[in-house]
């Protein structure tokens, strides 16, 4: 995004404040925690899903792993790339519900790419393309990839026929076979619009809630941001709800009003714990989606980020394991922030750091030690000239203050601009039933 | 390939289900909790249970040394099945599977509708040692009533077993020790699979989906969509 935007900006959002319907969007340091094989201190690796640049080495979008282990002779660095031979706006993955395959998808092109991160994960293999995303449900743009056991929920950010905001959810078995598609209500449920954008999805099982946010259509994240923000009719069709569905009957239950296109959402999930929270993009403002006592669902928000007014434009998010803070990323002022969550209806801004010229994605690790941070949003909406940083940072967190571990220049590596983040560790003194039985 | 001596039998043992790739140093297979139900499942027949995948056939071992056909076993009814190994002792592991399922079986006993339509399969994933008479006797502790059908199978030799695991995305590997011997710990993340009477995975529950009041509403599901395309046809 260019700097000139932000005015353009602003006055969009405002622009989209005076418009009945509203939308949002957000991410976690692991998309199923409920799962399986969570990784404990130390992780090993980060994957890194990153968007080809043409005339940057190959060009092509990449799965970029990097060794992350302070104990390894390749800490920091980048030990191995592979490309998927094209470029398709690369942008979210998640693991399927074992942790042995990453699902990765192309906002552009909506192809899904499965890698086996299981076998060896200093070594991804792709093992998998699947490309009838849009044949088969109407949609495109494949955003959240979510584990539900032996299957994968896929949140879509477009569809086919006209690319706007207007979209839904597509369930896929662990093969790759198409399941099922569910629309994003686009019908009022208690009097509330839904505006049938889609963004992310969370799920907690304890409560068969899944829950979903909304963002925008290819028309506007395939656009270049400055244009965008100056076209007072594509600021109009950024989403500004928020879903609260039956998972086991796959229905929408409520929808919530939460305006300036809410993002990542992240569950607590912990005994006793009700609610889930995410980051509204264009208003900049923490939403906390709360079980009153009669069990109805509310929407409501909790805190600021940044000021609002200089529209920071607040991304990624991650949650911490216990569900007491909260990492945010603003990308326009580069700043990553930390929040405590201890009272989730009044979250309170513990830490701030400026983290780079644009910063957009941001997961700790699972021990709370480590904060990842990687530069690109969309290939569209990244800054230009020197504020175009292209980089993935690590830090050490003590709880008081972020300082640096190691930095890949992503640029300079000819590899692109690095967008999503997972982790895996090695499978240590574990062997297949193929090559060894229980004594 | 390390096979299971006299003294290593009675060794303690453990499972570690729910957890993929729990060892050593990277992965962490975290405090696994009992799942919790903090809701009201919608009632049966008030949903649609999702066409996951087809079942493919295998031959296998019943608890007599029998070869079975799994599609047998799982076309005809409706049929939960799930892996488990008999000496798992990982209280929120195969012990806890079983549990669950006890307690699906006599609702579903007590479920006049249901008599005759309902069966669970036990699939172990340690063929060298869960033999079939080693399964023909854990299966008398859960086999209370001639008129529910709950079948133990077992395989020949692993690779038989294996394509079966491919096929249901069952995950499971040995636990080393320090000097790469195989010990008697297998991990493998704990799985139930809802099969409908065609032989169609409809549901599948990890452990934090385990929850026997919905799992019960889902087999109630798929009678009823049996019972209306029966009535269709």
């Amino acid at each position: 995004m260019r700097i000139q935007s932000l005015r353009f900006l602003s006055l969009g959002v405002a622009a989209l404040m005076s418009i009945a319907h509203i939308a949002s969007y957000a991410d976690e340091t692991c998309n199923s925690p409920y799962m399986s094989g969570l990784i404990r201190g130390q992780e090993d690796f980060v994957h890194v899903w990153t968007l080809g640049v043409p005339g940057m080495g190959d060009g092509s979008d990449k799965l970029v792993t990097v060794d992350a282990n302070p104990a390894s002779k390749t800490y920091g660095k980048v030990i191995h790339k592979i490309s998927v031979g094209g470029r398709g706006e690369a942008h979210h993955m998640g693991f399927t519900d074992d942790r042995k395959y990453l699902w990765a998808g192309g906002l552009d092109d909506s192809k899904i790419y499965v890698f086996d991160v299981g076998t060896d994960p200093s070594h991804p293999k792709l093992v998998r393309t699947i490309d009838n995303l849009s044949a088969k449900t109407g949609y495109v743009g494949p955003h959240t990839f979510y584990a539900l056991p032996g299957r994968m929920l896929i949140g879509s950010l477009s569809n086919a026929a006209d690319k706007g905001g207007v979209t839904g959810m597509a369930a896929y078995n662990n093969k790759g076979d198409f399941i099922a598609k569910y629309d994003m209500p686009t019908s009022a449920i208690q009097k509330i619009q839904g505006d049938g954008y889609g963004y992310d999805i969370a799920v907690n099982p304890a409560k068969n809630a899944l829950l979903t946010s909304s963002f925008a259509g290819w028309n506007n994240y395939m656009r270049d941001l400055g244009e965008v923000v100056k076209d007072p009719e594509a600021m109009k069709h950024f989403g500004n709800t928020m879903v609260m569905w039956n998972l086991k009957t796959m229905q929408p239950d409520q929808i919530f009003a939460v305006p300036g296109a809410p993002l990542e959402i992240r569950w607590a999930l912990a005994e006793g714990q009700n609610w889930a929270i995410t980051a509204t993009a264009l208003t900049s403002k923490l939403w906390l989606v709360k079980r009153d006592a009669g069990g109805a669902w509310a929407a409501k928000d909790v805190a600021t980020i940044g000021d609002p007014a200089k529209i920071p434009l607040p991304v990624d998010i991650s949650i911490t394991a216990d569900a007491k803070g909260l990492w945010v990323n603003t990308f326009m002022d580069g700043t990553t922030h930390y929040f405590d969550l201890t009272d989730p209806e009044h979250p309170r801004q513990t830490f701030a750091k400026h983290t780079g010229s644009q910063v957009n994605m941001v997961s700790q690790s699972w021990d709370g030690r480590r904060v990842y941070i990687t530069s690109s949003l969309l290939s569209k909406w990244d800054k230009a000239g020197k504020d175009n940083e292209q980089f993935l940072r690590a830090f050490h967190w003590d709880g008081h203050d972020l300082t640096p571990a190691f930095e890949i220049d992503f640029a300079k590596e000819q590899l692109g601009r690095p967008h999503h983040m997972k982790f895996t560790a090695n499978p240590q003194r574990l062997a297949s039933l193929v090559n060894a039985s229980p004594r | 390939m390390p096979r299971l001596g006299a003294a290593a039998r009675g060794a303690t043992v453990l499972c570690l289900a729910g957890i993929a790739g729990a060892a050593g140093a990277g992965v962490d297979p975290g405090k696994a909790t009992a799942p919790r139900m903090e809701f009201v499942p919608p009632p049966p027949g008030s949903y649609a249970l999702q066409k996951i995948q087809r079942v493919a056939d295998a031959v296998l071992l019943d608890s007599t040394g029998g070869a079975v056909r799994l599609s047998a076993l799982t076309r005809g009814k409706i049929t939960l099945l799930t892996f488990f190994y008999t000496y798992c002792a990982d209280p929120l592991g195969c012990p806890f599977a079983h549990t669950t399922l006890a307690d699906l079986r006599d609702r579903v006993r007590a479920d006049r509708g249901l008599a005759g339509r309902v069966r669970f399969v036990s699939v172990s994933l340690d063929p060298t040692h869960d033999t079939p008479a080693a399964i023909a006797t854990f299966a008398q502790v859960f086999n209370i009533d001639p008129a529910f059908e709950w079948r133990f199978l077992t395989a020949r030799r692993v690779p038989e077993l294996l394509p079966v695991l491919d096929d249901f995305g069952q995950d499971v590997s040995v636990e080393l020790d320090e000097s790469g011997r195989a010990t008697r710990t297998l991990h493998h993340m704990l799985k139930m699979f809802l099969i409908d009477a065609r032989g169609e995975v409809r549901e599948i529950y990890s452990l934090a989906f385990l929850q026997p009041q919905v799992m019960f509403n889902d087999i109630k599901t798929l009678a009823l969509e049996a019972g209306r395309t029966a009535a269709a046809t």
